[in-house]
């Protein structure tokens, strides 16, 4: 076979790639940190994906984040006002913000982050869809023009937005403004290279299979970070990722990821234990059944058998070793709008269960097409203890299918699942964040493709209710609808556990996971 | 077994076993086998537990009363699943024997017994898969059907007739020039009915021997695929798949871990032990492939 | 010699052709549309899914994709990943190119000379105790899959002992369980065919006459012995190193390497096929190349292959 010297080039490089790293160059001061897979993406445009949101964080910004109590803080935007017809804000942004790149940070580039989202063939992830209300969304999405009227710079540090309808939460959504001079510089595909944001880390490089790494911002308008970087080591087996803690290889040992079975063993170990820090985590977990590609679902008794017969309170003592409480509705204790009198439990009641089935037409699950239930190798284990409740209560056959993480999310995003379990974390601290993106028969991310009108319009009015109080029950009225109907139901809510070196201080886990990593300190 | 014994005959069957018994390594394989064998014919009646039957109570159940060797991360019975484990096994082993014996010797008969253009067309075909190795073979295929039995049984007899062909390709030909072929031959006897009647049990002892050193080979490929992820999927119990299970919890729980290994290893150190011995008393001039 | 040299590269070249046309034939027949997978969202934007089967080359007709895909592969283009859309299968690739010839080749210096010696050993001690307890342990090293060994090991040496790190890949010391792991069966079948070889090599009559010359026993072994017995080791390498590289597939998952075995794993998960083809494709020609050189190593030392390789 014939290789260029290109290629040869290629393996020489990586050879002594692997000699230098064998002998054990490293950077002392880095803060590390293990990921179970590679990064979905690592840019802000296309980001919609939970590894991907871990290390953006550290390296864009928004008008605003959470502390560590899911409270709303405020970050790119000092403050902001409601226009009076409460279809759009104007923005205060934060000077002496300066982007990785040197440049200050102004109205401009906000203006630009918003319109590349929306711009057809960049492939706008999970932002996009917040700005899908500004006024002259329409027109950039279909490619008439790459200016968004909505938006309107009145100097460099203040900005109004125009709404088409009232979207209330925009102040709070987690967008990640980007340097508009150097992506018009160089185009989008340039994140893969070099950083544009003006979060505390500058983007390094990020090695497939291998690590991701960011470096020290030192003009942070928050202060320079402790740390002179960041390296995400990618282990994709978490038990792996324990040895390396111990030794040595991690300062923080990242469980938050896996199934929860390596968590559940940290937190046996006696030398784990004392270090492990822990946060309940502000993300549902549900089942997802299609209607559309497995009709006897269309039944809403045979929703409601697949439901009871899970038994949560086993399966968050058992399977979980406790990290983890049932879950019944949609709505996670944590976020604004949660009511923990809204949803009673759901019991679990394998006899009701079969006489749900049978009354729907499939006694003992005789009748029912094949089936499967799909998910990712580490949730493995959750999808066996289910298929097993279903064959030993349903007499249901309930196949599993393991698929590789991004196949798996690019099936689920069009809609190609017909049976899943699967979690949604919150990216804001709001109800309306797991409401409207997870159950909203518009939103890209209803993977079970679940529509209910009554359900859809009282979202719909939630989003323009600015008044707290009643767009909170409207909430927890929508959250009714949904599981009356067993659209779906809640299955659990993890405890999310990392193990910190006693060296290292300032990591910090939230309802949303780490805080960025600014304020550790490694001694 | 009336073709063995043709070709054991001067010294005869009795003689064959007496020496098999003195030769200790294959008693032990054979003992391993035999054990394993039986586990796995009656593993419907002689689980101690449903094997798929999870139960949250005792999730990670160390070895004790109720579960003899503990359970595994979702609380069902190793032992159960090691039983029901070597049923699979042996049922995926012997289908992928059963393919590549009736091709490996179906194309090796017809290329030594034509020549010409079919053999080299087989011996090419022969030549190339051996120029992938097994796993990777069984890798493609994977890609293309998507894990599971059909999958691990394809890919393995895929890699393992070429072998076999090979052998009754060189037997086959050392027999061509016998007296009794001849004698066939001049009698008007069909090709098919010489080779079938009268050169298979000549060269049955021979294949014996390359088939039980051959399942071994394929229950290790097995085993490997369903580590990966790639073979036998969930709920049916893999060796290679609880021990992958087993390593998540090396640390506190090794017993699912240490007991699939010694299992899944002592199975195929015992196909081999009974293969070398075979392969020492049937048929010494036959080696590694 | 030169023929010679010629003739063998003849033989290699059909196999490699072999090995592309199956790469080839088997992407086309993977289930799934490859634009629809990378669309992911966008599933529906049909402008996009042209602008993409354009950029792979889909929109042509598939005798002109074959021939695009061997042109392009000549030039040591591999395509475009399905996985990381738009990313080239070489920077998928690249970073763990030299890491699993690596292992295979640690593997293959530490098996060589110990299983030599093993086998040696044992066949000077023919029937001694010593012998069958050498042949025992070469059966259990050949037959424990290597992920079962790993699993023994590092229960053994990093839970129990903590003398190693259980995975990862960047120090030395991360190296040694995976390459002992990979050579324990490399290591057995070599010793196993150096006590069959070296058996007969003592029967022979040379080997007879330089004892009954008076010769030391010692050079005996040394001198027409190993000599006779390196030349059938050297013509199985091949195959003892393609079973090493495909035990890296397996063992850089276990110990978590980020070298072409786990990347190829993760690609037929990801139903990224030009990447796993692309792998298959430098594994095979790697393969292929190898038995290539042994073959003419072989000639080298014993000329008479050379004269039967011209029938």
């Amino acid at each position: 076979m014939q290789m260029g010297s290109r290629w040869v080039r290629r393996v020489f490089g990586a050879v002594s790639l692997t000699v230098m790293s064998m002998i054990g160059i490293a950077d002392a001061r880095d803060l590390r940190i293990n990921i179970n897979a590679d990064p979905e993406m690592i840019d802000p445009v296309t980001y919609s994906a939970l590894i991907a949101g871990d290390i953006l964080k550290n390296i864009y910004q928004g008008f605003t984040d959470t502390d560590e109590n899911g409270r709303i803080v405020p970050v790119l935007a000092e403050r902001w006002e409601a226009h009076p017809d409460n279809l759009g804000f104007r923005f205060h942004l934060r000077r002496n913000v300066v982007f990785h790149s040197g440049r200050p940070f102004t109205a401009r580039d906000v203006k630009y982050t918003l319109e590349q989202l929306l711009i057809p063939g960049n492939r706008g992830g999970l932002a996009r869809q917040y700005v899908e209300r500004v006024e002259g969304a329409r027109a950039v999405i279909d490619g008439q023009t790459r200016e968004l009227s909505g938006v309107r710079i009145v100097d460099d540090h203040t900005l109004d937005v125009r709404f088409t309808a009232p979207d209330v939460l925009f102040p709070i959504y987690p967008f990640m403004f980007f340097d508009s001079a150097t992506i018009a510089e160089r185009g989008l595909p340039y994140f893969q290279q070099t950083s544009a944001g003006t979060g505390p880390f500058k983007f390094v490089q990020w090695r497939r299979g291998q690590d991701v790494r960011v470096e020290a911002h030192r003009q942070y308008w928050g202060g320079a970070p402790r740390v002179d970087g960041v390296t995400w080591v990618i282990v994709p087996s978490d038990e792996t990722a324990i040895t390396m803690y111990e030794a040595g290889e991690l300062d923080v040992l990242n469980l938050t990821g896996g199934g929860g079975d390596v968590a559940r063993r940290a937190m046996r170990d006696s030398r784990l234990r004392p270090q492990a820090i822990t946060s309940p985590v502000a993300q549902i977990n549900f089942l997802g059944m299609n209607q559309n590609l497995y009709a006897p679902f269309r039944d809403r008794r045979v929703r409601e058998a697949f439901c009871i017969s899970i038994d949560r309170e086993a399966m968050s003592r058992g399977l979980f070793g406790g990290l983890a409480v049932p879950l019944y509705g949609q709505i996670t204790p944590g976020v604004a709008g949660y009511s923990a009198t809204n949803i009673p439990p759901i019991r679990y009641d394998p006899d009701r269960a079969r006489q749900l089935l049978a009354e729907a037409g499939f006694p003992g699950g005789r009748g029912l097409p094949p089936l499967k239930i799909a998910n990712l190798p580490q949730f493995r284990n959750e999808i066996a203890y289910f298929a097993d409740q279903w064959r030993q209560i349903l007499g249901v056959t309930v196949e599993l299918e393991i698929m590789e993480r991004a196949l798996f999310l690019r099936s689920l995003n069009a809609g190609e699942v017909p049976f899943f379990n699967w979690g949604w974390t919150a990216g804001y601290p709001d109800a309306l964040y797991f409401l409207s993106q997870v159950w909203h028969s518009r939103s890209p991310f209803n993977r079970a493709r679940y529509a209910n009108a009554t359900f859809d319009r009282l979202i719909d009015q939630a989003q323009s209710t600015a008044n707290d109080a009643a767009r909170y029950s409207l909430y927890q009225e929508a959250e009714r609808v949904l599981i009356a109907d067993w659209g779906t139901c809640g299955l659990y809510m993890r405890t999310i556990v990392a193990v910190v070196r006693p060296n290292v201080r300032g990591v910090v886990l939230s309802p949303f996971r780490f805080l960025p990593f600014d304020k550790v300190v490694i001694n | 077994m009336n073709a063995a014994e043709a070709v054991l005959e001067p010294t005869g069957l009795r003689d064959f076993l007496r020496r098999f018994v003195r030769n200790r390594s294959a008693m032990i394989g054979a003992a391993i086998v035999v054990s394993i064998a039986t586990a796995a014919i009656a593993a419907p009646w002689i689980t101690p537990q449903d094997y798929q039957r999870t139960n949250m109570i005792f999730v990670w159940e160390p070895p004790g009363e109720d579960y003899v060797l503990g359970a595994d991360q979702l609380g069902r019975d190793i032992l159960s699943r090691l039983i029901v484990g070597a049923r699979v096994s042996l049922i995926v082993a012997f289908s992928v024997l059963a393919i590549a014996m009736v091709v490996g010797v179906a194309v090796g008969m017809a290329a030594a017994w034509r020549g010409g253009w079919v053999d080299t067309v087989a011996m090419r075909a022969a030549d190339i898969t051996f120029a992938f190795p097994e796993l990777i073979i069984a890798i493609l295929i994977a890609a293309m059907m998507g894990p599971g039995i059909p999958t691990v049984i394809i890919s393995l007899a895929l890699v393992s007739w070429p072998g076999i062909a090979r052998i009754t390709r060189s037997l086959i030909l050392s027999l061509r020039n016998e007296l009794f072929v001849d004698a066939a031959i001049a009698c008007g006897t069909r090709p098919v009915t010489i080779l079938l009647r009268h050169c298979l049990p000549n060269i049955v002892a021979p294949l014996i021997v390359r088939a039980s050193v051959g399942v071994g080979f394929i229950i290790m490929a097995e085993a490997t695929l369903s580590f990966l992820g790639i073979g036998i999927q969930e709920p049916l119990p893999s060796w290679g798949g609880m021990i992958r299970d087993g390593l998540v919890a090396l640390r506190t729980d090794p017993h699912m871990a240490l007991f699939s290994a010694l299992v899944l290893g002592a199975t195929i150190v015992g196909f081999n032990l009974l293969g070398d011995g075979l392969r020492d008393l049937l048929d010494p001039r036959i080696r590694d492939r | 010699m030169v023929t010679y040299i010629l003739r063998r590269l003849a033989t290699l070249l059909p196999v490699l052709f072999a090995a592309v046309i199956l790469t080839f034939v088997a992407n086309q027949f993977v289930p799934g549309d490859p634009v629809l997978i990378m669309l992911g969202d966008q599933s529906a934007d049909t402008a996009q899914a042209d602008r993409l089967r354009r950029e792979y080359g889909l929109d042509r007709p598939i005798p002109e994709q074959f021939i695009g895909y061997v042109s392009r592969l000549v030039v040591g283009d591999l395509g475009l990943s399905f996985r990381f859309p738009g990313v080239p299968v070489t920077q998928v690739i690249q970073d763990g190119l030299a890491i699993s010839p690596f292992l295979a080749a640690g593997a293959l210096a530490l098996a060589v000379p110990i299983g030599l010696a093993l086998g040696i050993f044992a066949a000077l001690r023919r029937n001694t105790m010593a012998d069958t307890g050498i042949i025992m342990v070469l059966v259990v090293g050949m037959s424990i899959p290597n992920f079962a060994m790993a699993a023994l090991l590092v229960w053994l040496f990093s839970v129990q002992l903590g003398w190693l790190p259980v995975a990862g890949w960047g120090r030395a010391s991360q190296a040694i369980l995976p390459i002992v792991v990979l050579a324990i069966p490399a290591a057995a079948y070599v010793a196993r065919l150096a006590r069959t070889f070296m058996l007969e090599v003592l029967q022979q009559d040379y080997i007879r006459t330089a004892r009954a010359k008076g010769l030391r026993e010692r050079i005996v072994i040394w001198r027409h012995g190993l000599r006779n017995v390196l030349v059938p080791i050297l013509t199985v390498l091949g195959v003892i190193f393609g079973g090493l590289i495909t035990g890296t597939f397996v063992i850089e998952t276990l110990f978590n390497i980020p070298g072409l075995g786990r990347i190829a794993i993760q690609s037929i998960f990801a139903r990224d096929y030009p990447v796993t083809m692309g792998i298959v494709l430098l594994f095979t020609a790697l393969y292929a190349s190898i038995n290539f050189v042994v073959d003419l190593l072989y000639g080298v030392i014993d000329p008479r292959i050379r004269l039967e390789a011209r029938r």
